[in-house]
């Protein structure tokens, strides 16, 4: 079921534009993730959605009430949007125990108190929080501030939970818990999420549909598994994994099949971005480093490179490879002397794209 | 040409929104028209009318603002209003005229007190700029030792009114002072004379450092280090630090306290009544004070022009401030906020100097009045060969007790200041609170009202309320009551008060506003539940501030108070005329004792002083 209707949503600063158009639906049970790098509108977006911000042109439904229409100027508050927004910070009242903090929201709803005990200690017991309802936000650690205002934002069940970066104050390993179960919870609740990120691994993990957002516009939307590994444009297959960027020219082109190459070396790659890409123009393929494969033995197919180090990283080891103009970073389980290599780099993995500036 | 009009309509369209053709596919992205918005983009100035913000408060914000402007426009209009008038506003006589105007501006007496106010606030910039500077220099960039305790008593000048202030030197430094006799048994003559206009700059500038050092010491606070260190560690002395790297740095704080106290010169009356008038010096203030008394009937309308050509000065003054104030706030944010302040050593001969200069003045401006005024209160009787510890009594105080004039003016001060000062502080709040995240003309509206009462002296002040008390019926039963002087402190107030309160509330991160709105609080509530309780300790503070600035308030009543409206300060500016310095020394402790009590309320409930 369809709980949020983004449609066209444009907004100025100034004489700025900083959205230039997005529209997306989310669906009850689901994750969509609005990912870009910082300066790329995702947050606008999402204050957009929740009412703090106020586009000049567009539509918002959220659930079956209209609460964006540039065209007949209604706009509503976020308090009449029934959303629940978990900030950055968290954004948690110091003044107030967890369980005023929580239970603030069915409060304003007009609950009855005996209800609003019990349904704050079910939602605090459910995020293993019940222990801590008498503290104060500064006598909570991080990430159990991070669960409370969570809680905050669901107990009284929201049409649409707005998550914005809610992971970025946790530390590494906190945070890798955190986005699986807070998966785990929506898909229980059958909530509709939208979570907005900068870490492409939190998108990802957590989410059913990715946004990938440059500029203001929403530039690529899919999967996890088609935003990776599909990019339609050399800044989705940039922004997403760790990459091989590498300029060159085209020497042959076929079709969606191109040889890009340089001095003293050449490959064969699948154009994905057909414009600006022609016959003897500059191109800049994109390769992700885990596509190329090294042996310090003859391969067929292979192409012969220099290996200048290996680097240890703990997992794995790091090879620096290069031949002529063509540089490369490759993963591997064995250290590698440096000398002679030779390097596999299946021909769809080499992926065209006009030359960027 | 037909190209550009094509384009231009193109554009039109582009705007236009699309119609809704969302199907309910499920992530229906729609792809931007590349062309669409290279339009967009060549035509971003064109951007479309700005959605309406609903549930902003917004009736609440224009109501109190309203209020604000009537409260604030009504006395302002009324001197404009008077002074076209060729008689008092509520004489039957009176027309349209510009018979005052004409009168004062070829009254020599005017030109003196003009020219007299202009050298002596210019006279106080010489003096408490530099030494406000120097100061501030000492006790945040170096290792001065009691810097906790200098901090504090560096301010106490601002703190005490300056009829105290004046009425302690006349006691102590004055003709027949205190110091002044002594001076004279040891050397045979008094080396000066505060009855001169020389002696009201220095006093008067003197007791303005505070109010330089608060605006350049904040500057120099939040003034990394690293750069007086690197200057350092190259081999200039502290001196030259300071010369090229700390002054330059800090020189827009500067400028802007130096306009304050410009600004602060044109308004002082206390100083210049006390030390001036018995010599026939006038100011501005004193000149309308003046003329009061100078004819038999009531010569509003020539107080009015004066406050006008008043108001002419000051306002482009206070418009200037607010302009610099921005320009120093960027300067410092410069700084960056997470600046390591490590400070100067002076060293063992450069302690003594700095703790001279600073003790110095301390024993000049806080020791000389107050211990004057407090010798003066418990004596009946001085001059040349009585001693003092015959004369001790406690007769002054036991007669305050039995006028009742003054037991009204003691009790109506504090109710003032407590009562009047807790409401006030929440008239602040309500006023802090339509202007709180509010952008557009309301906003506007309000930084240019609270401009006003800070462009005119609480003399001039009090004097419009009084008359709009007079003049507007439905008031006139109210003017015998503390209302009326209430509601005119609060104008006084206005700006400060208005100031500490939106200090106070910007603290509150938005975040904690916007999770209250995400959860489903109108703004109002959001203001109850979560705005207001997180600024209480700010409150509090503030009330401490605003009680202290309501208790040194003399200027304000001088027009306003009446029998059973009394109040301390301006009893003392009515006594003075009567000689009755007993009475005066008495009162003047009082409002000492009073001050410092709230002072350390106000340390006590953790007001931040410094800005």
């Amino acid at each position: 079921m369809t709980e949020l209707v983004v449609n066209n949503v444009q907004k100025w600063l100034g004489g700025l534009q900083i959205l230039k158009g997005a529209s997306f639906t989310a669906e009850r049970g689901s994750i969509v993730a609005l990912l870009g790098a910082s300066g790329s509108g995702k947050t606008t977006l999402l204050r957009c959605v929740a009412g703090l911000e106020q586009p000049e042109i567009g539509r918002i439904v959220i659930g079956d009430r209209t609460v964006l229409d540039g065209e007949r100027k209604i706009a509503l508050p976020p308090e009449q949007r029934n959303i629940g927004l978990v900030f950055q910070s968290y954004a948690l009242w110091p003044h107030r125990t967890v369980r005023e903090n929580v239970g603030y929201g069915l409060k304003l709803r007009g609950v009855a108190s005996a209800e609003i005990g019990s349904r704050v200690q079910a939602i605090l017991e459910r995020l293993g929080l019940g222990h801590l309802a008498d503290r104060y936000p500064s006598q909570l650690s991080g990430g159990q501030q991070q669960r409370v205002a969570i809680c905050r934002a669901l107990v009284y069940e929201p049409r649409v939970l707005l998550l914005d970066e809610p992971l970025s104050n946790l530390d590494a390993k906190l945070r890798e818990e955190a986005r699986y179960w807070i998966r785990k919870l929506i898909l229980d609740l059958e909530i509709c999420a939208i979570l907005v990120t900068h870490d492409q691994s939190e998108a990802l993990a957590a989410a059913d549909n990715i946004l990938l957002l440059q500029d203001g516009r929403i530039v690529q939307q899919g999967t996890p598994q088609e935003i990776y590994s599909n990019p339609n444009s050399f800044y989705s297959a940039d922004f997403l994994g760790a990459n091989n960027i590498i300029k060159g020219r085209v020497q042959t082109l076929d079709g969606a099949k191109a040889t890009i190459g340089g001095e003293g070396w050449s490959l064969p790659g699948v154009v994905r971005d057909a414009a600006g890409v022609s016959g003897n123009s500059d191109a800049t393929a994109v390769i992700r480093v885990e596509q190329i494969s090294v042996s310090d033995k003859a391969m067929e197919g292979g192409i012969e490179m220099d290996l200048d180090d290996s680097i240890y990283l703990g997992d794995r080891w790091e090879y620096r490879l290069h031949r002529g103009g063509l540089i490369a970073k490759a993963n591997g389980a064995l250290q590698i002397a440096p000398g002679k290599v030779w390097a596999w780099i299946p021909s769809d993995a080499v992926w065209v794209f006009p030359a960027q500036k | 040409m037909g190209l550009r009009i094509a384009a231009r309509q193109r554009a039109r369209a582009a705007l236009l929104p699309p119609q809704p053709t969302a199907k309910a596919t499920d992530m229906n992205v729609q792809t931007q028209n590349p062309a669409l918005s290279a339009v967009g983009v060549a035509h971003a100035h064109h951007y479309p009318a700005k959605m309406p913000v609903v549930g902003n408060a917004r009736l609440y914000r224009i109501v109190v603002i309203g209020l604000l402007a009537l409260a604030v426009l009504t006395p302002v209009g009324l001197i404009i209003y008077q002074s076209f008038l060729t008689g008092p506003f509520f004489s039957p006589r009176a027309a349209f005229g510009l018979d005052a105007y004409s009168y004062v501006f070829t009254d020599r007496n005017f030109y003196k007190a003009l020219g007299t106010t202009t050298v002596s606030a210019f006279g106080m910039v010489a003096i408490a700029v530099p030494l406000g500077g120097l100061l501030s220099f000492l006790i945040t960039r170096t290792d001065i030792r009691f810097k906790r305790l200098l901090e504090i008593l560096v301010l106490v000048p601002m703190f005490i009114s300056s009829i105290v202030l004046a009425f302690g030197y006349t006691v102590s430094v004055g003709p027949t002072g205190f110091l002044s006799l002594a001076m004279r048994d040891i050397i045979g003559i008094v080396p000066w004379n505060i009855y001169s206009l020389t002696g009201m700059i220095v006093i008067a500038g003197l007791s303005h450092v505070p109010h330089v050092y608060l605006y350049v010491s904040s500057a120099m606070r939040s003034l990394p280090s690293d750069l007086e260190e690197a200057a350092r560690t190259s081999g200039a002395s502290i001196w030259q630090v300071s010369r090229d790297v700390t002054l330059p740095m800090v020189l827009p704080s500067i400028v802007f306290a130096a306009s304050l106290n410009v600004l602060l010169g044109f308004e002082t009356f206390g100083i210049p009544l006390v030390l001036g008038d018995p010599n026939g010096i006038m100011v501005l203030t004193t000149y309308i004070y003046k003329l009061t008394t100078l004819f038999g009937t009531p010569t509003y309308q020539l107080m009015a022009v004066v406050a006008v050509v008043l108001l002419l000065i000051t306002l482009p003054l206070v418009w200037m401030q607010r302009r610099l104030l921005r320009n120093a706030r960027r300067y410092a944010a410069l700084g960056g906020k997470g600046a390591r302040v490590a400070t100067l050593k002076l060293g063992r001969n450069g302690q003594l100097v700095a703790l001279g200069i600073i003790g110095l003045w301390l024993f000049v401006s806080v020791v000389l009045p107050i211990g004057g005024i407090t010798v003066r209160a418990f004596v009946d009787a001085w001059g040349e060969g009585v001693n003092l510890l015959d004369q001790l009594t406690l007769a002054n105080f036991v007669r305050l007790t039995e006028v009742p004039s003054l037991v009204r003016g003691m009790i109506n001060t504090v109710i003032l200041s407590v009562v009047g000062g807790a409401v006030a502080v929440g008239i602040y709040l309500l006023v802090g609170l339509a202007g709180h995240r509010n952008h557009g003309l309301s906003n506007t509206v309000l930084d240019y009202i609270v401009l006003l009462p800070r462009a005119l002296p609480g003399l001039v002040i009090g004097l419009a309320f009084f008359w709009v008390f007079l003049f507007v019926p439905f008031l006139t039963p109210l003017r015998p009551t503390l209302f009326s002087l209430f509601i005119a402190y609060v104008v006084v107030g206005l700006s400060y008060g208005l100031r500490l309160l939106q200090g106070t509330l910007i603290q509150v991160a938005p975040e904690l506003e916007e999770s209250a709105r995400t959860t489903g609080a109108t703004i109002g509530r959001t203001w109850r539940d979560i705005v207001i309780p997180i600024v209480r300790p700010g409150l509090a503070g503030a009330w401490a501030l605003i009680m202290i600035i309501f208790l040194r308030e003399y200027a304000t009543g001088v027009y306003l108070m009446g029998a059973g409206t009394e109040v301390i300060g301006s009893l003392m500016v009515s006594l003075l005329t009567t000689g009755a310095m007993n009475t005066i020394a008495a009162l003047a402790l009082i409002s000492i004792v009073l001050t410092g009590a709230g002072l350390a309320l106000a340390l006590r409930l953790g007001a931040r002083i410094h800005d």
